[in-house]
């Protein structure tokens, strides 16, 4: 389905993948702290939890930012079965459905659980449980929001793209689209 | 029926119905546990129904997700990831295809079958599904296509080779289920070792007969070379760089090197070597591996969140007693029970994901079947190969969706549904030898030890 | 909170009590013996003591939330209630490990002599309600083992280069020693022991351990239990619920904590020994720690408790308390019990 952009939409999924593209390169940090942590202990029998503790929190910074990124690459996962034999308007109006019923109620859930789950974290100083792990635990935890905020506003950019699409309105932006659609 | 079971059953239906519409999975599963959070409130407050729900639970969300961000194990998802990209973009991937098909393609199927072995072997040094599947899709999907092969046994065959990583050892589920029945994993490990490769010589031997029978699913290209001695030396050498990583891989693992979840860097790392060795190496390469990781991780975590949502309000509706009652009042003997819950499981696997079975259901009927008599290990295989199989079946097989996201433009979910039906018949027929004959499973575990 | 519910509704009606319905997440696997299974004793007490008007639903770790944030989702009302090991906390809370597990800490019975007779109580009630949180000494067991080791241990040196999966205070004295601790997952413990990815782990009791099969991949099983003399679980109740409870019911869910301590205890203690006289025919050695060795550690443990009292005011107050009264018992203990040889 090709979707017409907005203004808004422009901006955001160009900024949403320019974030995406530089994030990527934490699996290549990633990489390398693995094979530092097996190397290390395995010659040198000097395991760290420091090591093992930065493992997944790049990982995990990795899928959450990661999601809105997948999101406007249109990539995240359908069953398009009885999608691919409908109209392109019948789509756009699931898609809306779709965006205002079922995403967004989970992505503000999040987003309003992950409030007190971070202040909790900063009050009390958090720090890992293992013994000398690593400190500023609020940190990671504030990706959980960081990641989810940006999948708001992806989906806000994308609902602008639906309606637009639908409507007329808001008003096709007049520049070219700033990437390949790239599934 | 109480209104919770009755709720219990409208979420599952909802669910069925709504990934129909072509939504998103990750959202649908997602959206659909506030939408039932909310219903359960109003009956409650409104209605004076007995459900136990509110929003506040609802949030157990945030803590659910956090223990996926702090999990360790699946660090090595994106890091199977990335080696398969590696793998793909380098060329590697290509020239071992190309060197196997010289050597097999005189066989029908001989390609299809290449992926199976390669599987197998992948298997051995990965434990979750996602990255087996994205990582043969890559390796195998586009070369097998190219050759004119049916896409339906193509995607078939890298779904259902795909699972078998999460049976053949080292496997997160296994792990997950001997920690739940507070079991020695080795055991499991050893169990489940001669059924998964009794499944993956099914798969072979279905592709072999659909090739004999109709040429067209797996065509013979044209003018292929002679096998002679010197052919088979040439293809050796090429394909000693990359059996040689997944060789790193398994070999990281058995001689205590790292962890399995680290062997997957290690995997990557050596992938990256590969790439730099045949001058694939360059910036433009690691970009496209480096993105495209990001993406696919973020779409199978994407699914990972939605589930633990909606798995966390099904709970709270009373999803797990209803299944418990339904299993509780089974009217059979004691084969026939433990048929019935392996016929359940595999239904429950329709619509349900592993983990979420493997908690509800497995401690529930473990002491049932050791107070039969049964043994445990013996069953516990069983039951994770019925397991493996739900990633199979449609609509909510998790192979298939992974499979999807990273299929050519144009492979609709259709096609794969389609491959994967033979696939499971070769499950379920592999479930009942391993059901006659338990030695399959009991004879290596206890040789060991 | 409570939820009304018409099938309960009895046609006498001795009582118009509210029903008491909680989810109670527990950190460990209730089929683990001594270490899990206490809650299940203590919610069938309970249930049947009220004829199914307190019911506590347990769910095991992971089903509702991660075992690390059951105190977080207590607090925030996202469950009414759970069964933790307040250890759990100590990124949150520092001085936790005092009043959950101490090396070279109190005998188990000492422990809950300090807990009900002396500050225990008090200092641990205190030390939650900023978290909003009641916390209900439920269940104590003893010491664990100091280990499983692939190899023997002669002396403090061998411990340098050692690749461990230790947890908590006792894996920073061992970190002192130049060990390299590591915190790997559970499930992955048996299989990086028997690969030698790592030479030791700690886990649980005997009876727990053999359970995992760490019997199988190492042979050496060291003993005393210097760095957890003492294992004590809580249930934890939001304190808005807590405080909302009719007193008698709140004297009631005590009582059977309390039951439940004693129940636990027994339980341990009852089943190690047929466990470990096992030990021969699997080829399992159980090995003592030298004196000198286990003088050392003590001397490294005081170092670490050091430096955590310096760093928080509630854990310097906690084990101040400790100390104090371990000092007083010490003029009984040494008098009243048996030499150990006899
Ligand atoms: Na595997
Ligand atoms: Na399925």
């Amino acid at each position: 389905m090709q979707l017409p952009h907005t203004n808004v939409s422009l901006w955001v999924e160009k900024q949403v993948t320019r974030l995406g593209d530089l994030v990527s390169w934490i699996w290549l940090v990633l990489l390398a702290t693995i094979v530092v942590n097996v190397v290390m202990r395995y010659l040198f029998g000097q395991g760290r939890i420091e090591f093992e503790e930065i493992q997944w929190h790049l990982y995990a910074i990795g899928f959450l930012l990661g999601l809105s990124y997948a999101y406007v690459s249109d990539i995240h996962i359908r069953v398009d079965v009885v999608r691919e034999k409908l109209s392109e308007q019948a789509q756009a109006w699931i898609e809306l459905y779709g965006i205002v019923l079922l995403l967004l109620p989970f992505v503000i859930l999040v987003l309003y659980g992950v409030i007190p789950f971070i202040s909790y974290s900063l009050e009390t100083n958090e720090v890992s449980e293992a013994p000398a792990g690593l400190p500023f635990r609020w940190i990671i935890k504030s990706f959980l929001a960081i990641g989810f905020l940006l999948l708001l506003v992806a989906t806000i950019a994308r609902l602008s793209r639906i309606w637009c699409f639908l409507f007329g309105w808001p008003h096709v932006s007049a520049v070219q689209e700033p990437h390949e659609e790239s599934n | 029926m109480s209104s919770g079971d009755i709720l219990s059953l409208l979420m599952f239906g909802s669910f069925i119905l709504l990934i129909f519409s072509g939504f998103p999975v990750a959202w649908v599963l997602g959206g659909l546990a506030v939408i039932f959070t909310a219903i359960g409130i109003v009956l409650r407050v409104d209605f004076h129904l007995p459900i136990a729900m509110d929003w506040d639970y609802s949030l157990l969300v945030v803590d659910r997700i956090w223990n996926v961000m702090n999990n360790w194990v699946l660090v090595a998802l994106p890091m199977f990831i990335f080696m398969g990209l590696m793998l793909d973009r380098s060329g590697v991937a290509q020239r071992l295809m190309t060197n196997f098909v010289r050597l097999f393609g005189g066989v029908r199927g001989g390609m299809a079958v290449t992926v199976a072995l390669i599987g197998i072997l992948l298997a051995a040094s990965t434990g979750i599904i996602g990255a087996s599947v994205v990582l043969l899709a890559l390796l195998g999907l586009p070369q097998m296509l190219d050759k004119g092969y049916k896409p339906e046994l193509a995607a078939g065959t890298v779904c259902a080779v795909g699972t078998l990583g999460i049976l053949i050892p080292p496997s997160i589920m296994l792990v997950l289920m001997a920690d739940r029945l507070a079991m020695p994993v080795g055991d499991l490990f050893l169990g489940a070792l001669f059924p998964g490769l009794l499944l993956g010589s099914l798969f072979i031997l279905y592709i072999l007969a659909i090739a004999y029978f109709d040429p067209d699913a797996a065509p013979v290209p044209a003018g292929h070379e002679k096998v002679t001695v010197r052919l088979i030396l040439e293809v050796f050498l090429s394909i000693i760089a990359p059996a040689g990583l997944i060789l790193a891989v398994l070999g990281s693992i058995f001689f205590g090197v790292a962890t399995p979840t680290e062997a997957a860097g290690v995997g990557a790392f050596g992938a990256t070597l590969l790439a730099w060795w045949n001058s694939q190496l360059n910036l433009d390469v690691f970009r496209s591996v480096l993105q495209e990781t990001t993406k696919t991780t973020a779409y199978i975590f994407a699914i990972f969140l939605g589930a633990t949502a909606y798995s966390l309000v099904l709970r709270g509706l009373g999803g797990d007693q209803l299944i418990e009652g339904m299993l509780k009042s089974m009217p059979f003997g004691p084969t026939g029970i433990v048929i019935s819950i392996l016929v359940f499981t595999f239904l429950l696997g329709f619509f349900l994901d592993w983990i979420e079975i493997t908690l509800i259901v497995l401690p529930l009927i473990s002491p049932v079947v050791v107070d039969l008599g049964f043994d445990l290990v013996w069953f516990t295989v069983l039951f994770a190969v019925c397991l493996q199989t739900s990633f199979l079946t449609p609509p909510v097989g998790f192979a298939i969706f992974y499979l999807k996201g990273v299929a050519p433009a144009g492979m609709p979910v259709s096609t794969i549904y389609r491959g994967v039906v033979p696939f499971i018949v070769m499950q379920l027929i592999g479930l009942v030898v391993i059901f006659l004959w338990q030695d399959i499973v009991t004879w290596l575990p206890a040789q060991a030890y | 909170r409570s939820y009304s519910s018409k099938t309960t509704a009895s046609t006498v009606t001795v009582t118009e009590r509210a029903r008491i319905h909680w989810r109670v997440p527990v950190a460990f696997s209730t089929n683990l013996p001594a270490l899990g299974d206490n809650i299940l004793y203590v919610s069938d007490k309970l249930n049947r003591a009220t004829n199914g008007r307190v019911e506590l639903e347990v769910f095991e770790p992971g089903m509702l939330i991660p075992a690390f944030s059951i105190t977080e989702g207590v607090r925030d009302k996202k469950i009414e209630a759970g069964y933790t090991w307040l250890g759990y906390d100590q990124g949150r809370i520092p001085a936790t490990p005092l009043i959950s597990a101490v090396p070279f800490g109190m005998e188990p019975w000492e422990f809950t002599a300090w807990y009900f007779e002396d500050e225990g109580r008090l200092l641990t009630e205190e030390l939650y309600r900023k978290h909003n949180v009641h916390p209900v000494l439920c269940g104590v067991i003893g010491p664990e083992t100091a280990g499983w080791f692939r190899d023997r241990i002669e002396s403090l040196e061998d411990f340098d280069g050692l690749k461990i999966r230790f947890a908590g205070l006792g894996g920073r004295v061992l970190q002192k020693l130049g060990a390299s601790v590591t915190m790997i997952p559970g499930g992955e413990i048996f299989q990086a022991l028997e690969k030698g990815a790592i030479d030791a782990t700690e886990f649980s009791l005997p009876a727990v351990d053999e359970m995992l099969g760490f019997d199988r991949v190492a042979k050496f099983n060291y003993f005393p239990g210097w760095h957890q003399t003492f294992t004590a679980e809580h249930l934890v109740v939001n304190l808005q619920t807590w405080q909302g409870l009719a007193d008698s019911d709140q004297e009631l869910i005590e009582m059977a904590c309390t039951a439940g301590i004693i129940r636990n205890l027994s339980r341990g203690e009852g089943i190690q020994g047929e466990v470990m006289k096992g030990f021969p025919a699997k080829d399992v050695t159980p090995v003592r720690f030298s004196d000198e060795i286990l003088r050392q550690l003590e001397a490294l443990t005081n170092e670490v408790l050091a430096e955590e009292a310096a760093k928080d005011q509630d854990f310097a107050r906690i084990w101040e308390s400790q100390k104090k009264f371990i000092k007083t018992y010490q003029n009984w203990k040494s008098h009243a019990y048996l030499p150990r040889d006899f």
